[in-house]
């Protein structure tokens, strides 16, 4: 019997693509940011609340994954700032193949800030790198308190966790501190966004820490 | 449920550490998982043995190891040369 060490990553072709992407987004100066949450947290409605507040000469562009419809670059393209669908045609996450085939032909020097919106779901997002700056976790009020402790992958892998949906607080039985706090037991360091896409508190705090990157 | 394509990769990742060992049988691949690596063991295995099935890998033991955090590796192959 023969035993042959490996170390070696089983992801090793994604992350290859993945470390070729971050170079080439270090390259452009492209600040990236991997959008991850469940189906319906307010990941599309984020980024239009974003792209509004952005003035047009904004070098920002979004990449958004689905797995059918192209109904979100839709929805995002309308704030006049380069928006492509990715269908992954029943893949559950967006891998960095997938990445690398949506940039061709976009002219990446004219483009500073780059967001990639990912399948909704809080599970397989959390293993494939896609060249990211930062993953950003989000978590929608009326989805409850115990979801990092559910799904403690993506919040341990997260810089950023975006409590969205915070004007239904007074209308849905969720404990804001014992949601930071299960945040933090899985991660100490995660920083902490509440938003409300809908009525635009707390923008001006996301708006800031995209600034500050 | 993304373990159909961890499996695909595990599998396409030995069989490049295999191409040394030419008429070499694998007997054993371990695997580490971490915690957090948002893989769910159980369904790995499930998985993998599905796409192994009709391959040289069918009877190959998939054994998967703790790990610290999110680590996803190749840890070992044992193998029986010809």
């Amino acid at each position: 019997m023969t035993t042959v060490p490996l170390e070696r990553k089983v992801l090793s072709e994604n992350d290859r693509l993945a470390a070729e992407l971050r170079a080439e987004f270090a390259r452009h100066g492209i600040f990236c940011l991997n959008l991850i949450g469940s189906p319906g947290s307010g990941k599309t409605a984020l980024l239009e609340r974003t792209l509004a507040s952005f003035a047009p000469d904004k070098r920002v562009a979004v990449l958004t994954g689905d797995i059918r419809t192209d109904a979100d670059a839709r929805r995002l393209a309308r704030y006049g700032f380069p928006a492509r669908q990715i269908t992954t045609a029943g893949a559950c996450h967006l891998d960095a193949r997938m990445i690398v085939r949506a940039l061709e032909g976009w002219d990446l020097a004219a483009i500073d800030l780059l967001f990639i919106e990912n399948v909704g779901n809080l599970v397989c997002p959390t293993s494939y790198d896609l060249g990211e700056a930062a993953k950003v976790v989000l978590l929608s009020v009326p989805e409850g308190e115990e979801k990092p402790l559910k799904y403690p992958g993506i919040f341990f892998k997260s810089k950023l966790m975006v409590l969205t949906k915070v004007d239904l607080l007074p209308y849905v039985p969720f404990r804001l501190d014992d949601a930071i706090a299960n945040a933090r037991s899985i991660q100490p360091g995660i920083e902490i966004i509440q938003v409300s896409s809908t009525t635009g508190v707390g923008i001006d705090s996301w708006l800031k820490w995209l600034e500050q990157r | 449920m993304h373990e159909v394509g961890i499996a695909q990769s595990i599998l396409e990742a030995v069989q490049t550490e295999m191409r040394p060992y030419p008429g070499a049988l694998p007997v054993k691949l371990a695997v580490k998982v971490g915690a957090m690596s948002g893989v769910d063991r159980d369904s790995l295995s499930f998985c993998f043995e599905a796409i192994a099935r009709g391959t040289l890998f069918e009877t190959m033991i998939l054994a998967i190891e703790d790990a610290p955090a999110d680590e996803l590796e190749l840890s070992y192959l044992e193998l029986e040369e010809p």
